[in-house]
């Protein structure tokens, strides 16, 4: 007989055998196998997808937001002056507000409009030469007379379709577009932009532009002939005084990074719960090999006797193992293509459907590769122990230690018992201390249920931890906003000021709104590596404003606080100096840097400092609360009426907008988690209890003869599971809240957003009570199924084991 | 009374099994262990049950002792019917009128000897904690094991650890004791030891009921029953061990036992 058919059929037996404990092994295998797939792809599809639009729609490598008038000239001699610029543009944009907007339905009747977007709705025609806006194939869409190509966000969010009437209020009266189609947008794809953008033809455009109740802003794009120059680029924009540059820069890296964002962190917690599951199935499987090691010492011992190699022995066994991970691995691929489909829709429908290709199948294929691998290795490392079982020993006492091995387990258990004296202890249960003397000694066979149940509790609550504190109002504060009801924001206009000082004495004069902090958004100068270079600065009162530092405090006079990405550019800690002058370049002044703050706006580049602006801001920005009772959206749409030209918005709801599509992704992972986490986890109590109860029998059948009734050895059975769990669970919570938080927090700051310190704001009644008793209480609904069948069992075979 | 009348008063039957069946229903066919066994125990006898490997000795030890239910037939201890009750009352029955001693001893072995003896008295009397250790003291000291007190159950001989056991089955003064093959795993000086401790027991008035293979131990039963597939189908009064007559007894045993192709 060959050998590998001798493999096969031992490996094939010992399947039928212990089809519980092999059944529940390979499905642990494959979640693992699954999750790890899962995460790789999406992490390369959601990438894959980026670039695809990327590669359709040619987004810019820089970009200038601006709004007012501009020296067309100066931009033309800019462009002739730098020859790395491959082509430039000057799109024109007519903004309006959410609530400008309403859409009909003809074919049913249904209305609606788009008040409920807080985010700019800019329409623009489209672009000759890059940064074009592509439909679902990737088509430059040139929309004709009447049509209007709505962004593809819009669809989800609206639930808008192609023939839906969409009128837009401008300052002579209305003008009607019909849906054509949608669009996807490169640069403002993402939740985190601010603004999105509406597919007109010229002749619209203009009509909108004559119409009037749009307020025209512009952006100055640039494709650089190298897009790794982007940041030299911008320096040497933004040190031109003549340019036009009252709004928000912007680099490709930026968009890029803006872009993966949300979907990369969804990837990235895939992966950390793969992870965690990896190592959850590897101690499983790890206590099932030595089990059976154990069981099957005899069988062992004979095959040794006939004078089998142990590597023939482990060759047995290992062929086993290999098949249920080649198929775990073959199952969990197979299934994460589904899964990634799923998990990456909202991918493929705002950016592109990522192309086939190489790393389509390369990197969910490394992901396998290295589940398998690993689960062979370990598997391996526990099956080397057969070439210490001594032939004698495996045969005559049916251990798989050797003599000396033997002699030093029991002088440790004498040790253990001599230390223990039952009559001494006073008070208390028998059968509660014998259950806690047998944890106590039997710890190390014990020791997987805390560590399952401690990676588990990980698993449940980082992402979690993560959903609740982007999804928390008090996540602002990582938006460099104070914590407040409402925001206010007023763009630039010749009529700014005026503007804002109506707002904020309307505002001031209102009793329902208490606490109004003013901030003028400026342009200063300071000193980089290329000369001098643009700060955009909000300038105000901060002595009372609710914002959080990192480092140091609110700024003073003379002083300013950095965005942490600033900070970082500038080499600057608080109590430096920093060199700081107004646009036009008058006197330079030293200021003191006074706090470091987090900021994911803006690209995380900006600064705060102390004092009053009387007049020529960018615009202005103003935060307020509302008096109890007061509810701050029905605030908002009246100060949107009374003052169009402001965009007053209730904070709460600015967060969750901004934010959708990370927190979206964070739910996703955090719904997979606990799927997972808590099905492993029962998997795992089940496949060890009954291992345990196995190995357990002699033992019970001893307490069985002596009296103890078979609820009693099940309670013991119970209590331990309950207090495994218990400490499991504990140390699982401790270390999510503590080097979990610390270990996230490094990975995000990575990623460049502006969030360099993220500190948890957990929902503690989930993560700390429910997520807890789930657990604890789904072991202990498994440690009460699997011993409900001891009363029925039989004692006396206990003891003829 | 006088010894005479006293010797004519008929001793109460302690155990009463009837018609005992046991049929392992996990083969298949299924395999017939016990076939209609009938016995009796009185109280204070010693009762040696004998018979080849695969007779059903253990099995009808475990169905007698309420560790196993019989497939049919009933078994009474002091006029209690064992398979009528439930698992918490039969426990309560182990561990108040039945001790245990097995071939293996089974130790928990995270408990030290003491505590091992000292566990079933705890158990059916935890609120009297000084009595129960006083007595496990006595028993120890008793039979010869005091020393070895806070041992591990890994450190003592399997003589000592067998007398350990009978000391365990003695903790909570049961009314019966069910003893398998315990001599199996010792030396001829260690099984004396044990036999010597286990007669001991017995003259202080408990019944015995010992499965074994050795004839030097069924030598110190009152009575020997023989079990030959599962039924039970001789019966030997030795009459009260004395050491005086032990050949004599030995040799009657055998003969009894040739008779049976032992």
């Amino acid at each position: 007989m060959r050998t590998s058919s001798l493999y096969r059929r031992h490996g094939y037996n010992d399947l039928v055998r212990n089809k519980t404990a092999n059944v529940a092994l390979l499905v642990i295998l494959i979640i693992s196998a699954f999750l790890m797939a899962t995460g790789a792809m999406v992490m390369a599809r959601s990438f894959g997808a980026v670039n695809a639009l990327f590669d359709q729609a040619l987004p810019p490598h820089f970009l200038q937001m601006h709004t007012g008038t501009y020296d067309a000239v100066a931009l033309a001699e800019f462009a002739s002056a730098h020859p790395e610029i491959d082509s430039w543009l000057i799109e024109d944009m007519l903004g309006y507000d959410g609530a400008a907007i309403s859409w009909q339905r003809p074919t049913t009747g249904e209305s609606g409009d788009l008040s409920a977007s807080l985010i700019d709705n800019l329409f623009v025609t489209q672009n000759e030469a890059f940064d074009f806006l592509v439909d679902d194939s990737g088509t430059v869409v040139q929309p004709a007379p009447g049509e209007v190509h709505v962004p593809v966000a819009y669809m989800q969010d609206f639930a808008l379709q192609p023939g839906d009437e969409v009128t837009i209020r401008t300052g002579s009266g209305s003008h009607g577009l019909t849906v054509a189609g949608f669009v996807r947008d490169s640069q403002m794809a993402s939740s985190l932009s601010s603004a999105t953008r509406f597919l007109v033809s010229e002749h619209d455009f203009r009509e909108l532009a004559i119409s009037g109740g749009g307020d025209p802003e512009i952006i100055v794009e640039y494709r650089l002939a190298e897009a790794s120059s982007a940041s030299q680029f911008q320096s040497a924009y933004e040190s031109d005084g003549a340019l036009p540059k009252n709004g928000q820069a912007v680099t490709l890296q930026m968009i890029r990074l803006i872009n993966a964002f949300s979907d990369g962190l969804v990837a990235m917690a895939l992966v950390l719960v793969s992870c965690l599951l990896m190592g959850i199935a590897l101690l499983s499987l790890r206590f099932v090999i030595r089990g059976t090691l154990e069981d099957e010492v005899r069988e062992i011992g004979v095959m040794k006797a006939i004078g089998l190699p142990h590597r023939a022995i482990s060759g047995l066994y290992m062929s086993k193992y290999s098949a249920m991970t080649l198929v775990a691995c073959l199952l969990g691929g197979v299934l994460a293509v589904i899964a990634t489909r799923l998990l990456t829709r909202n991918v493929q429908v705002n950016y592109a459907e990522a192309p086939v290709g190489l790393t389509t199948f390369l990197v969910p294929g490394a992901a396998l590769l290295l589940v398998f691998l690993l689960v062979i290795a370990m598997c391996r490392g526990v099956f080397r122990s057969i070439r210490r079982v001594e032939v004698v020993g495996a045969l005559v006492q049916g251990s798989t230690l050797d003599e000396r091995q033997t002699a030093r387990r029991a002088r440790r258990q004498a040790h253990r018992a001599r230390r223990v004296n039952l009559g001494s202890t006073t008070g208390g249960d028998v059968n509660r201390r014998l259950a806690l003397l047998d944890l106590r000694a039997d710890a190390g066979q014990w020791a997987l249920i805390p560590l399952v149940f401690a990676l588990t509790a990980i698993l449940l609550i980082l992402p979690t931890n993560l959903l609740t504190t982007f999804s928390s109002p008090r996540f602002v504060t990582y938006m460099g906003a104070p914590e407040s009801d409402l925001r206010v924001d007023l763009q630039f206009s010749a009529a700014v000021d005026s503007q804002h000082q109506r707002l904020l004495s309307d505002m001031r004069a209102d009793g329902r709104i208490i606490d109004v902090k003013d901030f003028a958004k400026v342009l200063r100068q300071t000193r980089g590596e290329q000369g001098w270079e643009t700060l955009r600065v909000e300038v105000g009162d901060y002595s009372g404003a609710s914002i959080e530092f990192v480092d140091g405090g609110p700024p003073g006079t003379g002083q300013i606080a950095l965005s942490a990405i600033n900070a970082q550019q500038y080499r600057l800690s608080v109590g430096e100096m920093m060199p700081i002058r107004t646009s036009s370049g008058e006197a330079t002044n030293d200021v003191v840097v006074s706090g470091i703050y987090q900021d994911v706006t803006s690209g995380g580049r900006t600064a705060k400092m102390q004092g009053n602006v009387s007049g020529g801001a960018l615009g202005y920005v103003l935060y307020a609360d509302v008096a109890e009772g007061i509810d701050p959206a029905a605030i908002a749409r009246e100060y949107n009426d009374a003052h169009p030209d402001a965009a007053v918005i209730p904070m709460r709801e600015y967060a969750k907008q901004t934010l959708s599509y990370v927190t979206g992704a964070f739910g996703s992972a955090a719904a997979l988690a606990c799927l997972f986490g808590v099905g492993v986890a029962v998997l795992i109590t089940c496949l060890f209890l009954r291992l345990r109860l196995t190995r357990e029998q002699t033992r019970m059948g001893v307490l069985a003869a002596i009296g103890f009734s078979s609820r009693e050895i099940a309670s013991q059975v119970r209590l331990k599971v309950l207090l495994a769990t218990g400490v499991g669970t504990l140390l699982g919570v401790v270390v999510a809240a503590t080097v979990g938080e610390a270990l996230v927090a490094a990975a995000i700051s990575l990623t460049g957003v502006g969030v360099t310190r993220l500190h948890f704001i957990p929902n503690p009644w989930l993560v700390y009570f429910f997520y807890p008793l789930l657990l604890m209480g789904a072991a202990h609904a498994c440690a009460i199924a699997l011993t409900s069948r001891l009363r029925s069992a039989d004692k006396s075979a206990w003891l003829r084991k | 009374m006088t010894k005479a009348m006293k010797d004519m008063t008929p001793t109460p039957v302690m155990l009463d099994a009837q018609g005992v069946t046991k049929s392992y229903l996990s083969t298949d066919p299924p395999t017939p262990v016990l076939n209609g066994v009938d016995l009796r125990v009185h109280a204070g006898e010693f009762l040696v049950v004998m018979g080849a490997s695969g007779s059903g000795k253990s099995t009808l030890l475990h169905c007698i002792s309420g560790m196993d239910r019989p497939t049919s037939g009933t078994v009474a201890l002091e006029g209690r019917d064992l398979t009528s009750l439930s698992d918490k009352e039969m426990s309560r029955v182990r561990l108040t009128r039945m001790g245990f001693v097995f071939q293996q001893g089974y130790f928990l072995q995270n408990l030290n000897v003491r505590d091992n003896i000292l566990l079933p008295a705890l158990k059916a009397a935890p609120r009297d904690t000084t009595v129960a250790i006083r007595r496990v003291d006595a028993l120890m000291e008793q039979f010869g094991i005091a020393h070895i007190r806070d041992h591990g159950t890994t450190e003592v001989s399997g003589g000592q650890l067998q007398r350990a056991s009978i000391c365990r089955a003695l903790a909570s003064e049961p009314a019966v004791l069910f003893v398998d093959e315990p001599t199996g795993a010792l030396n001829s000086s260690m099984s004396t030891d044990v036999m010597d401790a286990l007669t001991h027991v017995h003259t202080g008035g408990t019944s015995v009921v010992m499965v074994t293979h050795d004839p030097v131990c069924a030598v110190r039963g009152d009575r020997v029953i023989y079990l030959r597939d599962g039924r039970l189908v001789d019966s030997l009064e030795l009459g009260t061990w004395s050491q005086t007559h032990a050949m004599q007894r030995h040799g009657g045993l055998q003969g009894w036992l040739g008779n049976h192709g032992f």
